[in-house]
């Protein structure tokens, strides 16, 4: 597989069918993925992809990397099922010209969880991870594990009912189209059956552990305003302390912010240095959209987004 | 020398808190943090390091600095004892004595009278650090590349080894030995104690990996400020401030009010040069307004205008900022790359 998708990216390259191809390279930490930036045929070599790529890279699409879509004119981007569903979120919300983007589909098996794995080994560092069928053997320096693969791949991962693109223009193998999940949203359906005390006791406990470093914020693909409600001081609308109630505010309001654009990469919940639980509530907004406008983001291009639509049959009970 | 039972930690930690508020690395939501404690059971011994630095004891993200009211200010009195901090490494306590530069002004200049931040001061002027070697460095790890070792003591009142069953004090400043001294439990360390300790420094020392220069730094980064290796450098960042927040040594802060209806608190806050507010002004203008501006300023803080003014990189090696990129930018890369080009 590595190595078509070196020789495709190669010749992409070559042809000038793409002027610049984002894709994973080698981190320089064990079991780590970096995102890289490939203008040469012949770096192409450099590409990997397996189980260590964990980040969404159409996330150098926008925000502060908008200059890249202003360098390059066509921009292949090396992605799983859950990236490529965000170059369609893009291109509905009008952030790119589905034709600017290349978007290069890989067969993904799902990425490791570093905070699963951690857990499992109870902090001590793993050196090296050989994946073999479902099988993941974790070695460190006095001590090796075999657990199933199920145990160290994100929870996204394990939900995720589009692991391969859907929307591509080059793929690398043969995509899967949708894969099955038993009960892909009990993670909220659970919290949903807890008391609101028990919720608000969780989310507070939660929450209270945020430093306000944004690294979810920034990281998520979906999370593009030229402008973060949290950097705006005039008016000022969230206090800047890392005070409980503030970073709820943050966490909801984000939340809220990717309702019916959440592609459920699993890139916030991988990047926060102080393991934060954020997926439930993204799930929660992603389950929600889902009964009441029949609408999943990122699948249809030709779809418009749930939030700038509208049909007279909806639920419309929030309206009062 | 003296040394303590790992079993007896407890009553010495109980000793240690008759006069002092002690810290130590508890766990908190998984992650491992530096919290007040009260008894020696609610210590986290499974840490290699703790996930935040220990800069937050001392300079926490987020300190009231006076209430204000229609009366006037009030600053918050500290009634609490001297801090004593246990447990931390190296690259923290080292770390504590470059923010002391800063806050605490240990520049000397004749005729010159700095400013010295009280709420600094009060916390750090008296406190006793127990600096804990560091058995099993990570592959994060850099401290070499910084004048430092798993087994440096710079920093530390008391310097501690963990071995098998004992915590192996040695005393560092007279602050340090005053403590031990008056602690009468303790034994006698021996000639087989300094040999474990030495076997234990071996070991350590054994898990770094590749040392690199960084003395040619300082001059490198003078020259190529406006050179395309930014580009280069910063390529993959994604401007969160993650780095930063975990990092021991960075210091830059922010100042907000809070508060309405003519009362409210002026508060001193983390701040991060990774973020666009950072150095927004009120014209709207942002003088470091893309991403490469920001990282650069990052590194050039860290290894030459901080040199510049205190004569000492702004950076232990602790590998934090490493270990918790979400897009894995190595600090170490960028010295590497910064070095080559």
């Amino acid at each position: 597989m590595i190595n078509e998708l070196r020789s495709q990216v190669k010749k992409l390259l070559e042809d000038k069918t793409v002027d610049i191809v984002i894709g994973y390279g080698k981190g320089s930490l064990p079991n780590t993925a970096t995102p890289i930036f490939i203008t040469k045929p012949e770096d192409a070599d450099q590409l990997i992809f397996d189980n260590t790529c964990r980040n969404n890279l159409t996330v150098y699409l926008t925000k502060d990397r908008k200059k890249l879509k202003k360098d390059y004119k066509k921009i292949g981007i090396v992605s799983k099922g859950c990236d490529a569903r965000s170059v369609v979120l893009y291109t509905v919300e009008n952030q790119i010209k589905r034709e600017q983007a290349h978007i290069i589909g890989v067969p993904c098996n799902g990425v490791f969880e570093k905070k699963k794995i951690q857990t499992i080994t109870e902090g001590k560092e793993v050196i090296d991870i050989k994946v073999e069928g479902d099988e993941v053997t974790l070695k460190g320096r006095a001590f090796e594990k075999k657990v199933p693969l199920k145990e160290v791949l994100s929870d996204s991962c394990i939900y995720c009912r589009y692991p391969d693109a859907k929307e591509y223009d080059t793929f690398i193998g043969e995509p899967r189209v949708e894969v099955e999940v038993a009960e892909e949203f009990k993670v909220v359906t659970d919290f949903e059956d807890k008391t609101a005390e028990e919720r608000w006791k969780y989310i507070e406990e939660e929450y209270s552990k945020c430093i306000r470093c944004y690294a979810c914020r920034n990281v998520c693909p979906s999370c593009y305003c030229n402008e973060c409600f949290v950097d705006q001081n005039d008016p000022q609308w969230i206090g800047k302390t890392p005070e409980v109630t503030d970073s709820v505010i943050f966490h909801l309001i984000r939340n809220l912010h990717i309702a019916g654009r959440c592609v459920d990469c699993g890139s916030c919940v991988t990047a926060c240095p102080v393991d934060l639980d954020l997926r439930i509530m993204n799930k929660k907004v992603e389950k929600e959209v889902k009964e009441r406008f029949n609408y999943t983001a990122g699948l249809d291009i030709n779809e418009k987004p749930a939030m700038v639509s509208f049909c007279e049959n909806e639920k419309q009970d929030f309206i009062m | 020398m003296l040394k303590i039972k790992k079993t007896k930690l407890n009553e010495f930690i109980d000793f240690l808190n008759r006069d002092y508020s002690v810290y130590a690395p508890v766990e908190h939501g998984k992650k491992t943090t530096f919290k007040k404690i009260e008894t020696a059971l609610e210590i986290d011994h499974s840490a290699y390091n703790t996930s935040k630095s220990a800069k937050e004891v001392f300079f926490p993200q987020a300190e009231v600095m006076f209430k204000y009211s229609k009366e006037g200010l009030k600053v918050p009195e500290r009634n609490e004892k001297p801090f004593a901090i246990w447990a931390i490494r190296n690259c923290d306590a080292k770390s504590l004595k470059m923010l002391d530069s800063v806050f605490g002004d240990a520049r000397q200049h004749p005729g010159k009278d700095y400013f010295k931040d009280p709420y600094w001061k009060q916390k750090y002027d008296n406190c006793l650090v127990f600096n804990l070697a560091c058995n099993e460095p990570l592959s994060t790890c850099f401290c070499h590349w910084f004048d430092g070792n798993p087994f440096d003591k710079t920093g530390s009142d008391v310097f501690v080894v963990e071995t098998a069953d004992h915590y192996i004090m040695e005393d560092i400043s007279d602050k340090g030995k005053k403590f031990i001294d008056s602690y009468d439990k303790a034994e006698k360390a021996d000639d087989n104690d300094v040999k474990v300790i030495d076997e234990l420094k071996a070991t350590a020392e054994s898990y770094l990996g590749d040392k690199i220069d960084t003395k040619p730094l300082f001059d490198k980064l003078k020259k190529i400020w406006d050179e395309p290796v930014w580009d280069e450098v910063s390529a993959k960042c994604i401007n969160c401030g993650a780095c930063t927040f975990v990092c021991p040594t960075c210091h830059c802060f922010d100042v907000d009010d809070e508060g309405k209806d003519g009362k409210g608190s002026r508060i001193r806050l983390w701040d991060s040069c990774m973020f666009q507010l950072f150095t927004k002004e009120a014209s709207g203008h942002n003088p470091r307004g893309v991403a490469v501006q920001r990282v650069r300023q990052r590194i050039m803080h860290k290894y030459n205008y901080f040199r510049d003014n205190y004569q000492v990189d702004l950076c232990t090696g602790c590998g934090r900022c490493v270990s918790v990129c979400p897009v894995n930018l190595d600090i170490r890369e960028v010295i590497k790359k910064v070095l080559e080009y």
